[in-house]
């Protein structure tokens, strides 16, 4: 077998279109680490404070991770709209803050699946890939486990 | 200066004062004459004909001694969507393969039984879809567990879990706890390959696809390593000190179900079997398939 070659002729670096895709996302990611440390501030959490304060970290990775790869396109500001809309549940109970958790990472890993499909540039796609394989992972956290047993979102 | 030094030195100088003011040119002369350096010559020059002789006829221009084997032109193996995706296929089939070995074998009862059946009924769908997929883009599906895989990772796997007489490979003490860290392993490695393929997928809307089975395989992960760790499901490894959590312990989990930020790509070790007489357990390392593993449009089925 000769030395393998790559077939895709994708551009490397993010496109004008990419961008305006991947600064949406840090927003969404910024804001998201806030609706986590609200609800460990709120204390909502009761014992799963440490999934929380994790997941909230998690994020805040996936701003940095943005970033690096937009640089100065980068919004550096949370979604007001997405935050304004969940503050409430996830300072709330901590079913009431599990079942918002289990929405909003749902609708994350949709959104960026397929903003993977519209990404042209190959590493906002694979940093995107990077992060919604483990945002789905978040799905099946106790707090998810107990959302899912008052929802019919398939987990697995 | 000690005795022995003294005496050493002492036989150096002898033997420098032997050598001084001698003439050894007439003794090589004489041991190397004209005469005897054209028989040593012929000599050389018959013994190479010889073997010249007994090699192959194809004059290459170049003066050789010996056989040289005719020259294997190497396949051209680009790394080709439908090769990504039969890739995919043979790695759906390897767990395809250790579910229904684990199923057949009895190794699980209970609830860990009627999860391994249904992520063996998600991986047959998975199977199906990639390799409809590489039928849709002039491809011939792959519809085999991918042979390398197999034989480096799968089965040296179960054979430490089952046992194996002939090797003389003991079963394992705790055959649920095995199959669970294998399942894990595999499942978390079926991730991270589709992961690996999205950037390499030269056709962008089967990116989303990719990944999209891709996030299944990582909630298969997911769902295992809340069962092999229960009490500690997100790796809080990474984070700032500053964090307002601070890990309880410092005993590093078998596995989580959020073990990092990002999906990985780095091999994912599996420890499995009997201890040996040292009370050590084999260790492996499962990776995504390599250049070297994929499943390139070249290579049949059985």
């Amino acid at each position: 077998m000769t030395a393998s070659k790559i077939i895709s002729d994708s551009p490397v670096r993010p496109t004008e279109a990419d961008t305006e895709l991947l600064a949406s996302a840090q927003a969404a990611a910024l804001a998201t680490r806030d609706l986590y440390q609200a609800a460990v501030a709120a204390g909502a959490t009761g014992d799963h404070t440490a999934t929380f304060v994790s997941l909230a970290a998690h994020h805040d990775a996936y701003a940095q991770a943005i970033s690096s790869l937009i640089g100065r396109a980068a919004p550096q500001a949370r979604d007001d709209e997405l935050f304004s809309a969940n503050k409430s549940d996830f300072e709330s109970d901590a079913t009431t803050a599990a079942l918002a958790a289990h929405t909003l990472e749902n609708s994350l890993v949709a959104a960026h699946t397929e903003m993977i499909g519209a990404l042209e540039g190959t590493e906002g796609a694979a940093l995107i890939a990077s992060m919604v394989l483990i945002e789905d992972l978040f799905l099946v956290t106790p707090e998810a486990a107990q959302a899912d047993a008052q929802t019919t979102t398939p987990v697995a | 200066m000690s005795n022995s030094n003294r005496e050493e030195l002492q036989a150096f100088s002898k033997i420098v004062k032997a050598t001084q003011g001698a003439d050894f040119g007439p003794a090589l002369q004489s041991s190397l004459s004209r005469r005897r350096f054209f028989i040593a010559g012929g000599a050389t020059i018959s013994f190479g004909a010889l073997l010249a002789a007994c090699g192959g006829t194809t004059d290459t221009g170049i003066a050789r001694i010996g056989d040289s084997p005719e020259k294997t032109e190497l396949v051209d193996a680009p790394v080709t969507d439908i090769a990504l995706l039969r890739t995919a296929t043979s790695l759906e089939h390897n767990a395809i393969f250790v579910y229904e070995t684990v199923a057949a074998a009895g190794l699980l009862s209970g609830d860990a039984a009627t999860l391994a059946a249904r992520f063996l009924s998600d991986h047959k769908a998975h199977a199906e879809a990639t390799a409809s997929l590489t039928e849709k883009l002039g491809g011939k599906a792959y519809n085999e567990p991918n042979p390398r895989l197999q034989s480096i990772y799968i089965e040296p796997a179960l054979r430490l879990i089952t046992g194996d007489d002939a090797s003389g490979i003991p079963v394992t003490e705790d055959p649920i706890a095995d199959v669970l860290a294998l399942a894990y392993a595999l499942e978390t490695i079926a991730g991270s390959t589709y992961q690996v393929y999205v950037p390499m997928l030269a056709d962008a809307s089967l990116r989303s696809a990719a990944i999209g089975i891709g996030e299944q395989e990582a909630r298969h992960a997911a769902v295992i390593g809340s069962l092999l760790n229960p009490s500690r499901l997100v790796s809080t490894f990474g984070l700032s000190i500053a964090a307002e959590y601070q890990e309880e312990t410092d005993v590093p989990a078998a596995a989580y179900a959020v073990p990092s930020a990002f999906g990985t790509k780095a091999p994912v070790p599996v420890v499995l079997g009997a201890p040996d007489e040292s009370g050590i357990r084999t260790s492996l390392n499962l990776e995504t398939p390599s250049l070297n593993s994929m499943v390139y449009e070249y290579v049949d089925g059985e």
